[in-house]
């Protein structure tokens, strides 16, 4: 089951509190502002600053 | 009608999730997978829910969490998100309860501000009424918490009342009574009982055995949470217990008959934070909520021993 975009919709980066997007593989969303990427794991989205990947 | 439920991995959080899919709400789930005890059992705790159209989860802190966005056309929250445990609370890992227990809290609550939620059901705990021999524990009596732990949840409604007095958040907070049943925390009682019993190994009895618990068995808990979103007023406490304070000593002869088999012991000293009774007023719960605790305590241990059973096979 793929994340839905409802959830995408509702979702902000936990740092910035700015918008994010999908990333194009569908397996992180991405802060442009902070250059973090927050993984998706098994669907669901680790929005933990602690655990997103620096772009 | 759209529910968050924080916590959602959590023991009660995940019964909750269930239920209310099952009555037909969208339930958005929030949990931060404390390290409280492994991950892979809370995995398994929403395994019913994950894969449902109606659950949307994300895994997150409260405190960092862009909350607003969240809430947006949330009609209930329930808080059930905390760091656990009244032994573990003492010391250094006392930030994990302020960051975990107060400041989330706080960050909720003040992001409810701005939303319209009907209503915003606080999960508190027996613990911060502490060590008293006033029983049965009363909503309006003394508090007096014996445990960082119980400190942190009597903050917590504080808290909620604050945020009720002066910004009108319509809260509801409930102080559950050593709630169990299937999924309870490894690290709670019978649990951990169970699990000695059943892997043929001593169970760790803290104290003489002869403290008492007012128990409540997971169901009762979850028909009291959702009759407290319900109920048409808010700004209250309520009890939830089980209605019938036994012994530990009881409950370990109870887990004898069930598993069938004479238990061993290994007996160990009181532990600091350890209340020695609690006992529920439900006066008021059965009053305004409509709380009728249904599941006693042999059937509702039958049924945790059945699913620990399967989940250790």
């Amino acid at each position: 089951m793929a994340i839905s975009q409802e959830l995408l919709d509702i979702l902000a980066c936990p740092k910035c509190k700015g918008n994010i997007h999908l990333n194009s593989s569908g397996d992180g969303l991405v802060c442009e502002t902070c250059r973090l990427c927050y993984p998706i794991k098994d669907d669901i989205p680790v929005m933990l600053i602690d655990e997103a990947v620096k772009l | 009608m759209k529910i968050l439920i924080t916590g959602a991995a959590g023991f009660i959080g995940s019964h909750l999730a269930e239920r209310l899919i099952r009555d037909g709400y969208d339930v958005y789930g929030v949990d931060k997978f404390l390290d409280n005890y492994p991950r892979r059992w809370k995995e398994r705790n929403l395994s019913t829910v994950i894969q449902n159209p109606k659950f949307r989860f994300v895994e997150a802190d409260l405190v960092s969490l862009s909350l607003r966005d969240l809430l947006r056309d949330v009609r209930y929250v329930f808080h059930l998100a905390a760091q656990p445990g009244v032994r573990a609370s003492w010391g250094d890992e006392f930030e994990r309860y302020t960051h975990n227990n107060i400041l989330a809290t706080q960050r909720l609550l003040e992001a409810c501000r701005e939303t319209g939620v009907q209503k915003f059901v606080f999960a508190s705990s027996s613990s911060v009424y502490g060590d008293t021999t006033d029983l049965p524990m009363r909503e309006d009596g003394v508090i007096g918490p014996v445990s960082p732990y119980g400190m942190t949840k009597a903050a917590g409604e504080q808290l909620c009342y604050l945020y009720g007095k002066v910004f009108g958040i319509p809260v509801v907070t409930l102080r559950y009574f050593t709630v169990y049943g299937p999924r309870q925390r490894p690290d709670m009682g019978f649990h951990i009982f169970m699990r000695a019993a059943l892997k043929e190994e001593a169970l760790p009895l803290y104290d003489d055995g002869e403290q008492t618990r007012d128990f409540t068995f997971i169901s009762d808990i979850i028909d009291g949470t959702i009759a407290a979103a319900l109920y048409p007023s808010a700004g209250d406490i309520f009890n939830l217990g089980g209605g019938c304070r036994t012994t530990l000593n009881n409950v370990l002869a109870m887990i004898e008959e069930i598993a069938g088999k004479k238990l061993t012991f290994t007996r160990l000293p009181r532990q600091a934070g350890d209340v020695r009774h609690t006992a529920a007023e439900l006066a008021r719960a059965r009053v305004q909520l409509g709380f009728r605790p249904r599941v006693g305590l042999l059937e509702g241990l039958t049924q945790e021993w059945q699913w620990l059973a399967r989940e250790l096979e």
